[in-house]
C-alpha cells in the first residue's frame, strides 16, 4: 500500500482509557456510515473535514495525514508504549479501510487494536483486522429491526463480519454500549450472551456505561442534540444475563 | 509481607470518626483559643548577658520552649499543639546592619528549606545527642566558637526535653498513661515503639518552626520510620489498622500550626515527605509503610504533608497505584521523583553514590540529601524568556543570523546566573543551634550547620523554558526559514503588545513548532537553553561555601514575577514575547508546556521534556501535568493512569507532577468560596486550599492544559 495514501483524522489522542488494554494512544479515523441515536463523536460521522464552533472560538475537525506520516507520529510514541499500544477508532475506522491498512503497514513493534462497528464490505474487514492484534467488535443490537431503528443500519453485514472475526481466530471482544432503556435492556442484553455464548473463542464482553456528556459536542457540530430516549434515567449494569449463560462480561 | 498487605487493605478507606473530628476541629481553628497573645521579648536579657548570635538562637529556642503552654486534648494520641504565635526577634532592628556587614539573607533570615537527620534523631535520642555535644567538647576545650555552639545545641537540648516533661506530667495528670510514657521515653531516649517516634517526631521538627525555622523537611518517612513500626509488628504491640490511624493522626497534626508558617500563600511551608525508592546501598527500599502513607494522605485529604513518591520503571504496578489513587483525589500529591534521573544527576554534581541514593525534597522539589545538606536550593531564577527575547531583539536589528540569537540567548544566561552567583555569595547563613544537634555530625565536630555540611550547593530556577523555546522556534520557523515575518514588523509588533497585530500573534501562535508535542523545532531549543544554564553554572565556579550552583527546571513563584514583576526582585521581567504570548500573561508553571497552546497529549509532553539532559540540570522542577478528574470514571482508570507513571519513568525525565482537577468545581469555587472551603489544589511546590488563593493564582490553575477530558 502506497505511503502516500492520505486519510483524515479527527483526533489523536494520548492515555485513552477504554480503547483496549494497557496504555494507549487512539486515533479517530473520520467517517461513519451509522447514525447512532447515542453517539458523543458526531464529528466522526461525515469524512470531510469540518469547522466546529464552539463557545471558545472555532476549531477544524479533521486533519488529513499521509499514511507514512501518521505511521511515523505512532512509532515515535512506541517506547512509552511498551505496556500497551495503538487503537483506532471513529467514527468506522473502516471507513478508510486503504489508509488505514497502509498505516497498520508501517507500524513498528506496536500492539494494535481495532474498534469497529463491523459494518463494512467483508473484504474490507478481513485485510484490516489480520494487521491487529485486538479487535473490539461491537454488538449494539441483537434485534434487526431495533438496530436499523437506533443505528439507522442492518445487523446482517455486522453479524456476518463477527462470523469472519470469530472463525479467523484472531483476539477480538465484544463491545456493548449501554444506553439506557435502548441497548441495556434485559431483552437485548440476554440476546447478545446467547449469540457471544455460541462464538468461537467465547470473547470477552465489555460494557460500556452510558455517559451523561453524549451530546455535548452537536451544537458545535450545527446538529441538535435530541436523543429520543430517556438519558437522566442511569443504564442498568447488571451482569446477570452474562453470567447465567457463563459469559465472560464486565463493565467498564 | 503478603499478610501485612493483606491486613493492610482490610483497613478502614475512610478516617476513624476519632480522626474526623480531629480534623474538622483543625479546619476549623478550634484549637485556635489555646494561643496565648502575649509575645515573648528575649532582647532583654540577651543583651543584658551579652550573648552572641549563637547564644541568642538557642536562647530563643529555650524561651519559646517555656512559654509553651500544654495542650492535650481528649483524644489526642500525638499531642503538641503550638500556642506561641509570634517568634521574636534576636536583635534590635537597627542591629542588623552591623550584623550583616554588607552580606545579605536568604529570603527571611533563618536556615530553611533543608532537611533533618530524623532517623539519626529518632535512633540516638536526645540524651545522646547531649552525651555527643559534651564529648565534643571537653574534646575541643579552649576552642571558644566550638564552646559556644556546643553549649547552645545543649541549651536547646534541655529545651525541648524541658518541654516534653511538662507535656508528659499533664499528661499523666490526666490519666493519659500512654501518652505521658511516650513523651517521658522519647524524644530523650532512642524511640522504642512506632508511636513513640511518630510523637517525637512531632515534637522535634514543630520545636523547628519554633526556633524561627521554616519549610522544615520530613525526608525519607517510610524509610526511618519502618524498623519502628516491624518492630511493633513482629512483638505484637502493634496491630496495622491502628500503626496506620496513628499515622493519619501524625498527618492531621502537621496542619495544626501551619497558617503560622510563614510563605508566599497559606500552604506554601515545605512539610515535604519523601516515599519509596532505593535504600542507601541500592537495595529497593519500599516497605509497607511506603504504601500506608500513601493511603495516609488520600484519607486525610489536608495540604500537609506534601508526598512525594520515588520509582523507577521497574517499580511495582501496585505501588505506582496506590500512589495514583492519591492523585485521583486532586491535592496533587504525590510528586513523582524519578531515581533512574535524579540519582545519577546528584552523581555527576559530585554527591557520594550512596548520599545520592538517599534524596529527598526540599520545600518543593528541590533534591537533598537528609543531615547532610546545607544547600540554599533556590536562591534565584532565570528567566529564560527574557534571555530569548533579548536575544532575538538585539540579533534581529542587527540583522544577524539565527545562530547568533542564540549564542546571544545563551550569553544572557550566563550573565543572569553570574549576576545571581555575585548575589549569592554574600549570603549569610545565621546560626541554628536546634538545626544543627538534629544534623549529621555538627555536634561531634563542634560546628553550627550554618559553616557548612557535607553538601553546600546553591540552587538556580529555570523559569519560563517553554515560552522561551517556543518563541525562539517561531522566529526560527517564520522569520528565517520561512521568511513570512519581516524583522523590524515583529519588534514593533513586540512592543507594542500585538495591538493591531491578532493575525501575526496567531501566526506565532498557531504556525510555528511547540514543546509539548515532541516536536525537535522545539524540543531542542528547549534543550539547548538547558545546556547553557548547566555550562553558566558550571563556569560561575565554586558558591563560596564549598560548593557549586546546581540548574533546576523549576519555576516556583517566578511563572508569575517574570512575567508581571515584583517588588523587590532583581530578576529581569519581560513584555510581550515571540511565542505569542501577550505582556503580563504568565508563563506555564515549572517543567510544561506554554499556557494555550496546541498539545497533542501527556505522551508527547513526557517525549518533549524527556529529551533534556537531567545529568546536568539536578535541582529538581517537576514537569506538571493537570487531569480531568472524568478521566478517572471507569474501573481501569487507576491501573491506566499507573501504566502511565511507568511511562513517565521510561521518558527519562526527572520529576513529575500529577494534578486532578475539574475546571467547572474550580469556576464555582470562584463564585461560591462558601460552598468549597475544603479544596484543595496543587500551586507549585505546594497545594493550598484554593480560596485561599490569590485570583491570579486561582486563574493560572484554570487555565493550565487538562488532559483526558
Ligand atoms: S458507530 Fe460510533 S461513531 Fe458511528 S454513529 Fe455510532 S456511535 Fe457514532
Amino acid at each position: 500500500m502506497s505511503a502516500s495514501v492520505t486519510g483524515v483524522v479527527f483526533d489523536i489522542r494520548e492515555l485513552t482509557i477504554h480503547d483496549g488494554p494497557g496504555l494507549r494512544t487512539t486515533v479517530f479515523l473520520k467517517g461513519c456510515p451509522l447514525r447512532c441515536a447515542w453517539c458523543h463523536n458526531p464529528e466522526g460521522w461525515s469524512y470531510e473535514p469540518q469547522v466546529l464552533r464552539g463557545p471558545n472560538g472555532d476549531r477544524v475537525a479533521g486533519h488529513s495525514y499521509r499514511a507514512d506520516e501518521l505511521a511515523s507520529i505512532l512509532n515515535r510514541q512506541a517506547p512509552l508504549l511498551a505496556d500497551g499500544g495503538v487503537s483506532f477508532s471513529g467514527g468506522e475506522p473502516l471507513r478508510q479501510a486503504m489508509f488505514l491498512e497502509a498505516v497498520l503497514e508501517r507500524l513498528e513493534g506496536l500492539h494494535v487494536v481495532l474498534g469497529t462497528t463491523g459494518f463494512a464490505p467483508a473484504e474490507d474487514f478481513l485485510r484490516v483486522v489480520r494487521r491487529c492484534d485486538l479487535v473490539l467488535f461491537d454488538l449494539k443490537l441483537m434485534d434487526p429491526e431495533a438496530h436499523r431503528r437506533w443505528t439507522g443500519v442492518d445487523n446482517r453485514l455486522i453479524l456476518d463480519n463477527l462470523e469472519r472475526l470469530a472463525d479467523s481466530g484472531l483476539a477480538y471482544r465484544i463491545r456493548t454500549p449501554l444506553v439506557p432503556g435502548v441497548t441495556d435492556t434485559d431483552a437485548n442484553l440476554r440476546a447478545i450472551a446467547r449469540h457471544v455464548r455460541e462464538l468461537p473463542g467465547r470473547p470477552r464482553v465489555e460494557l460500556l456505561p452510558y455517559n451523561q456528556a453524549a451530546g455535548g459536542k452537536y451544537a458545535a457540530c450545527g446538529l441538535e442534540w435530541r436523543p429520543d430516549y430517556d438519558e437522566t434515567v442511569p443504564c442498568r449494569t447488571d451482569l446477570t444475563p452474562f453470567q447465567e449463560l457463563q459469559v465472560d462480561a464486565r463493565v467498564l | 509481607m503478603s499478610a501485612i498487605l493483606e491486613q493492610r487493605q482490610s483497613a478502614l478507606s475512610e478516617l476513624s470518626p476519632r480522626l474526623a473530628e480531629m480534623k474538622r476541629r483543625i479546619r476549623a481553628g478550634e484549637h485556635h483559643r489555646f494561643r496565648i497573645t502575649d509575645s515573648v521579648d528575649i532582647l532583654a536579657e540577651c543583651e543584658l548577658e551579652g550573648l552572641d548570635w549563637t547564644q541568642r538562637s538557642a536562647r530563643l529556642t529555650r524561651r519559646l520552649c517555656e512559654a509553651q503552654t500544654v495542650v492535650i486534648e481528649p483524644d489526642e494520641r500525638i499531642a503538641f499543639t503550638r500556642t506561641v504565635k509570634r517568634i521574636p526577634a534576636l536583635y534590635r532592628p537597627e542591629q542588623f546592619g552591623e550584623l550583616l556587614a554588607g552580606r545579605t539573607f536568604h529570603e527571611l533570615g533563618p536556615i530553611n528549606n533543608i532537611c533533618a537527620d530524623w532517623g539519626m534523631v529518632l535512633g540516638q535520642g536526645l540524651l545522646a545527642r547531649r552525651a555527643a555535644a559534651q564529648t565534643a567538647r571537653t574534646r575541643l576545650a579552649g576552642d571558644r566558637e566550638a564552646e559556644i555552639f556546643l553549649d547552645a545545641a545543649v541549651e536547646t537540648i534541655d529545651a525541648v526535653l524541658e518541654l516534653a516533661g511538662r507535656y508528659a506530667a499533664v499528661a499523666r495528670a490526666a490519666g493519659r498513661d500512654d501518652l505521658a510514657e511516650a513523651l517521658q521515653r522519647a524524644p530523650a531516649y532512642p524511640a522504642a515503639s512506632f508511636h513513640q517516634a511518630l510523637q517525637a517526631l512531632r515534637l522535634c521538627h514543630a520545636v523547628l518552626w519554633l526556633s524561627g525555622h521554616y519549610h522544615c523537611g520530613l525526608g525519607r518517612l517510610d524509610q526511618y520510620l519502618w524498623p519502628y513500626l516491624e518492630a511493633d509488628l513482629a512483638e505484637g504491640r502493634l496491630v496495622l489498622a491502628e500503626a496506620q490511624e496513628l499515622l493519619e493522626e501524625f498527618f492531621i497534626s502537621l496542619n495544626k500550626d501551619s497558617d503560622l508558617y510563614p510563605g508566599i500563600q497559606q500552604g506554601d511551608n515545605g512539610q515535604s515527605l519523601m516515599l519509596g525508592g532505593v535504600r542507601r546501598d541500592g537495595r529497593n527500599g519500599v516497605n509497607p509503610l511506603t504504601a500506608m502513607a500513601l493511603e495516609a494522605g488520600r484519607k486525610v485529604a489536608l495540604i500537609d504533608p506534601k508526598i512525594n513518591l520515588r520509582l523507577t520503571r521497574d517499580t511495582d504496578l501496585a505501588l505506582l497505584a496506590n500512589g495514583v489513587q492519591l492523585t485521583r483525589i486532586g491535592l496533587g500529591f504525590p510528586q513523582w521523583c524519578n531515581d533512574e534521573a535524579v540519582i545519577p544527576g546528584l552523581v555527576a554534581a559530585g554527591y557520594d553514590l550512596e548520599d545520592a541514593r538517599d534524596y529527598t525534597v526540599a520545600a518543593c522539589w528541590e533534591f537533598i540529601v537528609p543531615g547532610k545538606g546545607m544547600e540554599v536550593v533556590n536562591i534565584g531564577a532565570v528567566s529564560m524568556p527574557a534571555a530569548a527575547d533579548r536575544a532575538i531583539r538585539a540579533g534581529l536589528q542587527a540583522g544577524e543570523g539565527f545562530d547568533r540569537i542564540l549564542q546571544r540567548a545563551g550569553a544572557d544566561l550566563a550573565e543572569q546566573v553570574r549576576a545571581l552567583a555575585d548575589t549569592s555569595r554574600k549570603l549569610l547563613l545565621p546560626p541554628a543551634p536546634w538545626y544543627s544537634v538534629l544534623m549529621d555530625g555538627c555536634l561531634e565536630r563542634g560546628r553550627d550547620l550554618s559553616h557548612g555540611l557535607k553538601y553546600n550547593n546553591f540552587g538556580i530556577h529555570g523559569a519560563g523554558s517553554a515560552n522561551a523555546a517556543d518563541a525562539l522556534a517561531a522566529v526560527r520557523a517564520l522569520v528565517y526559514n520561512q521568511r513570512r515575518i519581516e524583522p523590524a514588523r515583529l519588534i514593533q509588533a513586540l512592543d507594542a503588545d500585538f495591538q493591531g497585530e491578532e493575525a501575526l500573534r496567531s501566526e506565532l501562535r498557531e504556525d510555528a513548532p511547540k514543546v509539548g508535542n515532541n516536536d525537535d523545532g522545539a524540543d531542542e531549543l528547549l534543550v539547548y537553553l538547558f545546556d547553557r544554564f548547566a555550562d553558566a553554572c558550571v563556569a560561575a565556579g565554586d558558591n563560596g561555601r564549598g560548593g557549586r550552583y546546581r540548574p533546576g527546571t523549576g519555576s516556583a513563584m517566578y511563572y508569575v514575577w517574570l512575567a508581571r514583576g515584583h517588588e523587590g526582585m532583581s530578576e529581569p521581567t519581560v513584555g510581550a514575547t515571540a511565542d505569542g504570548r501577550r505582556k503580563g500573561v504568565f508563563f506555564s508553571s515549572s517543567l510544561a508546556p506554554s499556557p494555550d497552546v496546541q498539545v497533542r497529549g501527556p505522551l508527547s509532553v513526557l517525549q518533549s521534556f524527556g529529551k533534556l539532559d537531567y545529568r546536568r540540570i539536578c535541582n529538581g522542577g517537576p514537569l506538571t501535568m493537570e487531569l480531568a478528574d472524568s478521566l478517572f470514571r471507569g474501573t481501569e482508570a487507576v491501573d491506566k493512569v499507573a501504566l502511565f507513571i511507568r511511562a513517565f519513568a521510561r521518558s527519562g525525565c526527572q520529576q513529575m507532577q500529577l494534578n486532578t482537577l475539574n475546571v467547572d468545581t474550580l469556576r464555582d469555587a470562584q463564585q461560591h468560596p462558601e460552598r468549597h472551603r475544603n479544596l484543595v489544589v496543587r500551586v507549585w511546590g505546594w497545594s493550598g486550599y484554593f480560596c485561599e488563593l490569590d485570583e491570579t493564582y486561582q486563574n493560572q490553575i484554570i487555565g493550565r492544559h487538562i488532559y483526558g477530558d
